[in-house]
């Protein structure tokens, strides 16, 4: 599904440069559900924001299910994101001005579907994230728990091959974070490859596999059999 | 094609309606740019067709042969020293002109008008029998006087349709005598509606007069002019030939000036186009500026809806908007306002038009409303472009980051 080989990414601080991923190798397969752990400065936001198309990589190789991601130019790119990955931050990152449906549908907009298409499309995932009857309301008038619930949804949407969660917990109090963490073990059920980061252990141990990385190098690979 | 465009319409017209206010205080240079521009066309439409009718009233196969030269700067005294015109010039006029195909002398001043208990006040023309051929007005009922009324001095008048309304309304005003400063005049004919000479003051209001009776009673010695028509196309030949007649009858000599002036209604239409000019200038400068000024405007609360956005325009990116989608997004937004501008300048010019259509008869062009309207999508467009550019140019995990 995810491949990744011998991966360096380092940025240019003025005259210095810092090495921020040093050599990663990881493979995802189909159906997975990852944790990446990791203190701030270890890299693994930059490791997503390499996954996720946002950043490109210096040297080595990242093929996501059989394509290789490389020198893609910007139109690509957003098109790739759009078609293979859905994101969940941490904070969200509703449009406010756009009530719950309208922020699931708006993927499938930038697919360019039809409006009646779309809106079938973003109240089916809706549905499954319990929200269907939030549908019109703005994301203000929606508890965190539930902001995080259409930004799954919104995730979800455009049906992409990898979900990629950034600290999804981590701007939530614990119960609606364990609300978030049974809808992401449902998806993981149903199927879906999940890329999740955290820093905390709890919510790490809930995925199918814990990589640990520290200062841009993986240092533990650990599957927990338990799942 | 229409529809997708339609719909994201819509779409940027939300995120111009989340910041309500913000956009109606920037849009308001824009909606001055459009009232301003509209509603000069629409006071120049209605100046237009005022004009138009104004000088059909006049008549543009007339020559007015008098001692004051229009829109001269010529000193009241020296127009004072000029000879008189005189009722004998018809006749030699008409008998040595071969493009005359009338000649009406027109005597006039201001005089007290009455039926019954009704009173007016109006001005009285003392005029011949050809004066008819020399206005465009037709007889709406009863005839005009003849030559021989003209000769005996027959106290008979025709009325403008103004005088008629206000005295006799639904009556019939022939063969009833009305009063003119007091002396009693028989109403033999009524003339047409007209409407306001350049929207100043009613033709309606007037009485026809013989020129025998009117000078016998009211002056011997006033004011005259002398109207004569002329074949439109041979206008030039015609005021060539007047000229020279005149200038026979006055006797005057090769190395003399003309001691009276020949005006034709060009010398209003030359006047007219310097007014309608300065009106469009103003009009134009005022749009120009205040479009400049709301174009600037509209690109200042781009730049800022762009940075208090950013976060937005990155979540877009993650999602899968290309650069040119958030370029679009973001020109849209734009015009958009400034689309919702215009229709807004030109609603509140529609409803100006009717004030102004209270003094004179106008219309807004729907030409100019449109050319309005597409100047807001230009200045929209141009506004809009650094903007959505430097929103489409920003980097996803920055703006992701962005606080």
């Amino acid at each position: 599904m995810l491949k990744i080989d011998k991966l360096h990414k380092s940025y240019k601080m003025g005259d210095s440069s810092l090495h921020v991923l040093k050599g990663i190798n990881l493979n995802v397969n189909k159906g997975e559900m990852v944790a990446i752990m990791g203190s701030s400065g270890s890299g693994k936001s930059t490791l997503l924001n390499i996954i996720g198309i946002l950043d490109e990589l210096d040297s080595g190789e990242y093929t996501l299910d059989g394509i290789e991601i490389k020198d893609l130019t910007e139109k690509k790119a957003a098109q790739y994101r759009n078609k293979f990955l859905g994101f969940v931050f941490q904070s969200f990152n509703l449009i406010n001005f756009k009530n719950a449906l309208e922020n699931v549908a708006l993927p499938l907009y930038y697919q360019g579907l039809k409006r009646k298409e779309r809106q079938e499309k973003a109240m089916f995932h809706l549905e499954k994230v319990g929200l269907a009857d939030w549908a019109k309301h703005l994301p203000n008038e929606l508890s965190g728990g539930q902001k995080q619930r259409v930004a799954i949804a919104r995730a979800l949407a455009a049906e992409p091959k990898l979900l990629l969660a950034d600290e999804p917990t981590g701007n939530l109090d614990s119960k609606s974070g364990h609300e978030i963490m049974n809808i992401l073990d449902d998806l993981h059920r149903g199927g879906n490859t999940i890329i999740l980061v955290t820093h905390e252990d709890d919510i790490a141990q809930r995925a199918h596999r814990v990589i640990r990385l520290l200062d841009g190098e993986i240092t533990e690979d650990l599957k927990i059999k338990s799942k | 094609m229409i529809l997708l465009f339609l719909e994201n319409c819509k779409i940027s017209l939300s995120s111009v309606f989340a910041n309500k206010t913000r956009s109606l205080l920037t849009a308001l240079g824009i909606i001055i740019g459009v009232l301003s521009v509209t509603l000069m066309g629409t006071l120049i439409s209605g100046l237009d067709r005022s004009f138009e009718s104004s000088m059909s009233w006049l008549g543009k196969d007339i020559l007015y042969v008098s001692r004051y030269q229009w829109f001269s700067d010529m000193e009241w005294w020296e127009v004072r020293n000029r000879p008189r015109m005189l009722p004998e010039y018809v006749e030699k006029i008409k008998k040595r002109s071969k493009y005359a195909l009338a000649v009406a002398p027109v005597m006039q001043r201001g005089a007290s008008l009455s039926y019954k208990e009704k009173k007016t006040r109006t001005e009285i023309f003392g005029t011949s029998e050809d004066y008819m051929q020399t206005i465009s007005t037709d007889i709406a009922s009863g005839r005009f006087f003849t030559k021989n009324e003209d000769r005996s001095g027959s106290r008979v008048t025709v009325i403008g349709d103004g005088i008629r309304e206000a005295f006799f309304g639904n009556q019939d005003p022939i063969g009833k005598y009305i009063k003119i400063d007091e002396i009693k005049f028989r109403v033999i004919g009524v003339l047409e509606k007209q409407g306001k000479f350049l929207g100043l003051f009613s033709i309606d209001k007037q009485a026809v007069l013989p020129l025998g009776a009117y000078k016998r009673i009211f002056s011997r010695r006033g004011w005259m002019r002398l109207s004569v028509k002329i074949p439109y196309e041979k206008l030039d030949e015609g005021l060539d030939e007047v000229t020279s007649v005149m200038r026979h009858i006055r006797g005057l000599k090769p190395n003399e000036e003309n001691d009276f002036a020949i005006n034709q209604t060009k010398a209003f239409e030359k006047q007219y186009t310097t007014l309608k000019i300065a009106i469009g200038g103003t009009g134009i400068f005022i749009t120009l500026l205040s479009l400049v000024v709301g174009g600037i405007g509209i690109m200042n609360i781009m730049f800022v809806s762009v940075k208090e956005r950013t976060r937005e325009i990155g979540v877009r990116k993650a999602i899968g908007a290309t650069s040119g989608m958030i370029m679009g997004q973001f020109l849209m937004e734009a015009v958009a306002i400034c689309l919702f501008a215009g229709s807004i300048g030109i609603l509140f010019a529609y409803s100006f038009s009717f004030v102004i259509n209270m003094f004179f008869p106008s219309t807004l062009p729907i030409g100019l409303a449109i050319a309005a309207m597409l100047m807001s999508l230009i200045v929209g467009v141009i506004s809009g472009l650094i903007p959505s550019y430097r929103a489409a140019k920003l980097d996803p995990i920055d703006s992701l980051r962005y606080e």
